[in-house]
């Protein structure tokens, strides 16, 4: 007989019980603040990046790169680090990067909102959350089926749009991106659960020439915990790799791993 | 079980400052500074003052977004919350995602499209609200809603709500017993009364049922 095993994981809060029936520790006062004065605030930014929106890709093409953060961000395309919508706003909300347009004007945190807002670009705003909670969190992600570096020669002949597909001749990827690309379409169809971003430990010493094989990929569902067919596909389409569905609601998002496991026959 | 109140004085502070009244203030704000909301997935997303930042907070309306920008601070809504400050308190005006004002009508229809069982939350959530008990997501006790007396910086929250709607369920949940033992053991153990509230829609008229 087989068991799934659901467990919660990935920082999410932990309400422990004693086992005595006295209270537990309630967790609602996390984030209210009753009397006036803000919330933590951000340190200002000395360093900040700057990046110009290019909308015939729906990524940002990097133009100034200030600090270390870009070694676990943004895809290497011909001489270029391009970064996804995500990506963008992440950093763009904690000041380490301003957003231009083709004129060089600031394109302000709303009309980033806006970006995300109407999908465009490939990242609804639940995604963002995971998104950013994980990357707070020190995770490296990437979007599924994006490979990290392009190694094309001409700029002009490439172009990895936010939502994966590729113009003819680009051709020159590693085997394991034309995996997960593959992977990626196949999934693009019937299945309410889908695979969406790939999940790297923190890493000091990563490289997105040789990135490894994720630790976890992040899945989402169409607003219900995810069927038994659509888990084993969703397996199907990601084979090796550990699954977590991460579900937001009211700004929490949690994350949930449904694992087969066979129980020990006891003594 | 009573109200469980946080630390000496909360509960004088809380009746010195009643919810009603910093609900109003919030309100007046709004209408002032023809306040604007971005609908964005299941969030509305506003762009506020630091005067208002600190009405929403007391009156508990939504969650403040860290950014770094100086002038401007973000609030992000669950649709609950939106709906109720467009629609039943009619202080804020939400515009879609391609950026065009969207009427109440258009945004229930926008919403239900989202969450098919909106409506039902939004009667309970509307209905506790005017009562002037502060409503937030369940989601971290497997419920729906939970419910305070006051700001939750000065009060335990009473009850953890799960709705039901007409002779079925809405969550379909409450079908097995086993179900009932699961929400009162959690509720219990963090001290909360389950209320499970009953949407009626022949007769509109909701009954509280305390187990």
């Amino acid at each position: 007989m087989e068991v799934v095993r659901l467990e919660s994981c990935l920082g999410a809060e932990s309400d422990d019980e004693t086992p005595h029936g006295q209270y537990t520790k309630d967790d609602d006062e996390e984030e209210y603040f009753y009397a006036s004065g803000s919330l933590s605030k951000l340190q200002p930014r000395k360093v900040v990046s700057k990046a110009r929106w290019n909308p015939e890709i729906e990524m940002a093409e990097v133009i100034v790169q200030k600090g270390s953060l870009w070694k676990t961000t943004g895809i290497a395309r011909g001489g270029i680090v391009c970064c996804s919508i995500e990506e963008v706003l992440f950093l763009a909300e904690i000041g380490a990067l301003l957003l231009l347009d083709d004129f060089s004007a600031v394109i302000s945190l709303e009309d980033i909102y806006t970006k995300v807002a109407n999908g465009k670009s490939g990242c609804n705003w639940e995604h963002f959350q995971a998104y950013k909670q994980l990357k707070s969190l020190g995770y490296i992600i990437r979007r599924r089926g994006v490979p990290w570096s392009l190694k094309g020669v001409n700029g002009g002949n490439e172009c990895v749009s936010s939502k994966g597909s590729l113009e003819s001749g680009l051709l020159d990827l590693e085997s394991e991106d034309k995996r997960s690309i593959i992977e990626m379409f196949s999934g693009m169809q019937i299945n309410e659960a889908r695979p969406v971003f790939d999940v790297y430990l923190p890493n000091s010493k990563f490289r997105k020439s040789a990135p490894g094989n994720p630790s976890f990929v992040i899945c989402f569902t169409r607003g219900h915990p995810p069927f038994r067919a659509e888990l084993e596909a969703v397996e199907r389409q990601c084979v090796g790799v550990s699954l977590k569905f991460c579900h937001v609601e009211h700004g929490r998002v949690s994350f949930f791993s449904f694992d087969l496991v066979e129980l020990p026959v006891l003594p | 079980m009573g109200a469980r109140w946080k630390g000496k004085g909360s509960e004088a502070i809380a009746l010195g400052d009643p919810m009603s009244k910093i609900v109003l203030q919030l309100q007046s704000s709004l209408i002032q500074s023809e306040a604007q909301g971005l609908l964005c997935g299941c969030s509305v997303l506003l762009a506020v003052e630091a005067e208002q930042v600190d009405l929403l907070n007391r009156a508990c309306f939504g969650k403040l977004i860290t950014t770094a920008e100086k002038d401007k601070k973000w609030f992000q809504l669950g649709l609950d919350e939106a709906f109720y400050l467009c629609y039943s308190l009619k202080c804020l005006k939400i515009f879609g995602e391609d950026k065009c004002l969207l009427n109440d009508e258009d945004l229930w229809l926008c919403i239900k499209s989202k969450k098919a069982m909106f409506p039902d939350f939004y009667r309970a959530y509307s209905h506790l609200r005017m009562k002037n008990w502060v409503v937030k997501s369940g989601n971290r006790y497997g419920v729906d809603f939970v419910a305070y007396r006051h700001h939750p910086a000065l009060v335990h929250s009473e009850f953890a709500v799960v709705l039901t709607e007409g002779d079925g369920d809405t969550n379909g949940r409450s079908k097995m017993w086993s179900d009932i033992h699961c929400t009162t053991r959690l509720c219990g153990g963090v001290a909360k009364t389950l209320l499970v509230l009953n949407i009626n829609k022949m007769v509109r008229v909701l009954f509280l049922h305390l187990v």
